[in-house]
């Protein structure tokens, strides 16, 4: 190879390098950057009165998830702090099925309108982000409560004789986060379908399909990239959400975002609090490492 | 050509935007397509050719009219439940399927057992001439390739009418040749109904046992190919079928007479205005010829050389001359010239 052309290739390598720098900047900033103080405190020993010992390195916050000291201070195996990531997990998947079945209709609804009426319907989608999510968490909570809207219409209608008692339960939580996330899952579908070429339904039509089986053999296999996307937009920000279970659970029903607030908060224990947040990233990492081993790339999306 | 009618159409229009006012697409189309037949709906774009198919495949819904098939009311059935299939302009496979997944669909949807359907598509892809496609994604085969497939999954249902949407104008000159005749063949190794639509009257002529000429969401001509472009109804159907001189004249009892005061000897039995149209590969430049033009322009394409001559103060009067050894040419621009036209190349036409 000539010296001229290696010259020219290690400067369009240079300027690539930097090109990328923006990105490469954005990711050390904010993402490695918190991990890494985040991974650093998780070993460090928990201080008096919250805060940390710097200097003094303990492996004591992995060991207080699985492990607690009885009174003679011998390990005991303690199931509470699983218990609370697996009904994290267990609300966050019914969160995303609910999600799933009200918000692929929608999608599907708004890609098959008239495209100002599409616009304007998708412009409704997002009014919701106007507000803050506290404000809307407080109105769900008039909503829910006994002798709120939702308790006294149904009373009214005759359908329920008593209270329902639906606030500061896990269904409360469930119907919160479904509120919450429904649009994350709107969109990325309704991106999927838009782009859609919709000839190939009346090719499945004129090919015998009823509705129900174009939709499941022709429709559906094509939305799959937003479907998946919106299920990962809703289920992973669901698993860690803390304002929703904090306030339409009462603090009773706790999730995996209201434990590390606690961790931080009122137990002072901020090791703790910085491994339970590494033991939910590794639980996603390994959700997601499993899904893309199960669902290859392209053999259920559209995509080539 | 079998002589029980497949399709009857009846009175059939179709009206988009708000009744009386949106635009017409169909005006009142009536139409009978016999069994085992190819025909041909052809017209430019936008002359409501695309339309009528899918008024027959069931995508759209009529705004008046019946559409028969074998003296079965179709136009209140859902597309699924009509025995007609469709091969898209855009071929419209499932990408997220093989070629072999693709055929076997509309079986699947039959409810046909797999021995049955893992039969048929064998067969399918051997009467394409693509038997080892099977194991590929249809969008991993080129154009040519996925016709053939769309051609397949359409057939394998064995429809009772096979409905062709411009099937042929994506793929290149040589290729769309290949189809042509292969489209002829399956036609007759199946025995389907073909309906095929087309805005290349070149295509129309070559495949068709008959054709439909429309335009304007009507339908202007039917009829064989020998009697749309030999015996055309009107200005628009000559004037779209191949090429064609128009000459405005006025016929009278000695013939009728140019505006320079020409006569030319015609089978008209009518008097008054009328356009004469001639096609321009029936006449020739002769030293005694009947009709007096001047040179506009020379065009040599090959087989034949094109001269565009002035008559009558009309212009653009095109002579298509073939380039014959011995032929009558070397004539320049300006030259004064003798066209020799057969009565029987004179097709009279009174609007």
């Amino acid at each position: 190879m000539s010296t001229p052309r290696l010259l020219a290739e290690r400067r369009q390598l240079g300027r690539r390098l930097l090109l990328s720098t923006p990105a490469m900047l954005t990711l050390l900033v904010f993402m490695l950057l918190p991990l890494g103080i985040m991974f650093v405190v998780s070993i460090l020993q928990s201080g008096e009165y919250g805060g940390v010992k710097w200097g003094e390195y303990s492996l004591e916050a992995y060991r207080n998830f699985f492990y607690e000291r009885d009174l003679d201070d011998v390990l005991v195996f303690n199931t509470d702090y699983l218990e609370i990531f697996q009904r994290s997990f267990w609300l966050s998947i019914l969160t995303t099925a609910g999600c799933l079945l009200i918000g692929f209709p929608t999608a599907l609804y708004l890609a098959l309108q008239s495209e100002r009426k599409r616009n304007l319907l998708l412009f409704l989608v997002t009014v919701p982000f106007w507000t803050n999510l506290l404000v809307r968490a407080y109105a769900w909570m008039l909503l829910l409560r006994n002798g709120g809207l939702v308790d006294e219409g149904l009373q009214g209608l005759g359908i329920t004789q008593h209270g329902l008692g639906l606030l500061y339960t896990d269904n409360a939580v469930i119907i919160g986060l479904l509120y919450t996330y429904l649009p994350f899952m709107v969109l990325p579908i309704y991106t999927s379908l838009e782009k859609m070429d919709w000839r190939l339904v009346e090719a499945a039509f004129d090919l015998g399909a009823n509705r129900f089986h174009a939709l499941k053999r022709i429709i559906v296999p094509l939305a799959m990239p937003g479907i998946v996307a919106g299920s990962i937009l809703v289920f992973i920000p669901s698993l860690g959400n803390y304002i929703i279970p904090e306030l339409l659970g009462g603090g009773k029903t706790l999730m995996i975002g209201n434990l590390i607030q606690l961790q931080f908060g009122s137990s002072h224990n901020w090791p703790l609090g910085a491994a339970l947040s590494f033991a939910l990233l590794s639980f996603v990492l390994l959700a997601m490492l499993v899904y893309s081993v199960r669902f290859k790339p392209g053999s259920a999306g559209g995509h080539p | 050509m079998g002589n029980s009618s497949a399709i009857s159409i009846e009175q059939l229009s179709m009206e988009f935007g708000d009744p009386g006012q949106g635009v017409k697409a169909l005006d009142t189309v009536s139409l009978e397509i016999q069994s085992n037949e190819f025909f041909t709906l052809l017209g430019p774009s936008g002359c409501g050719k695309t339309t009528l198919l899918r008024l027959i495949a069931g995508f759209e819904q009529p705004s008046a009219g019946t559409i028969r098939l074998y003296g079965e009311a179709m136009q209140d059935l859902p597309p699924f439940r009509r025995p007609v299939n469709t091969v898209f302009q855009s071929y419209a496979l499932f990408p997220h399927m093989t070629v072999a997944q693709n055929i076997a669909f509309g079986l699947e949807m039959r409810g046909l057992s797999k021995e049955e359907i893992s039969e048929t598509v064998t067969r399918m892809l051997a009467l394409v001439k693509l038997p080892d496609v099977g194991a590929r994604r249809a969008d991993q085969l080129s154009g040519g390739q996925q016709q053939r497939i769309a051609l397949a999954r359409a057939l394998a249902n064995r429809p009772k009418v096979l409905l062709l949407d411009e099937s042929l104008s994506a793929l290149d000159q040589k290729l769309r040749k290949d189809m042509q005749i292969e489209l002829k063949r399956l036609q007759s190794e199946t025995g389907i109904t073909f309906i095929f639509v087309t805005h290349d009257q070149e295509e129309a002529l070559t495949m068709s046992d008959r054709i439909a000429v429309m335009s304007k969401g009507r339908i202007l001509q039917v009829g064989t190919p020998t009697e749309i472009y030999e015996a055309p109804a009107n200005r628009t159907v000559a004037d779209f079928i191949g090429e064609t001189n128009f000459l405005t004249a006025e016929a009278g009892d000695d013939g009728v007479k140019l505006s320079d005061g020409q006569v030319l000897s015609t089978l008209t039995e009518h008097r008054g205005p009328v356009t004469l149209a001639i096609r321009p590969e029936r006449v020739s430049l002769a030293a005694d010829g009947q009709l007096l033009g001047k040179v506009e322009n020379v065009v040599y394409v090959g087989t034949d050389t094109v001269y565009h001559l002035d008559v009558a103060g009309q212009g653009g009067f095109r002579v298509r001359q073939q380039n014959r050894d011995g032929a009558v040419g070397g004539y320049r621009v300006g030259d004064q010239v003798r066209v020799q036209v057969p009565t029987a190349a004179i097709k009279v036409l009174v609007e």
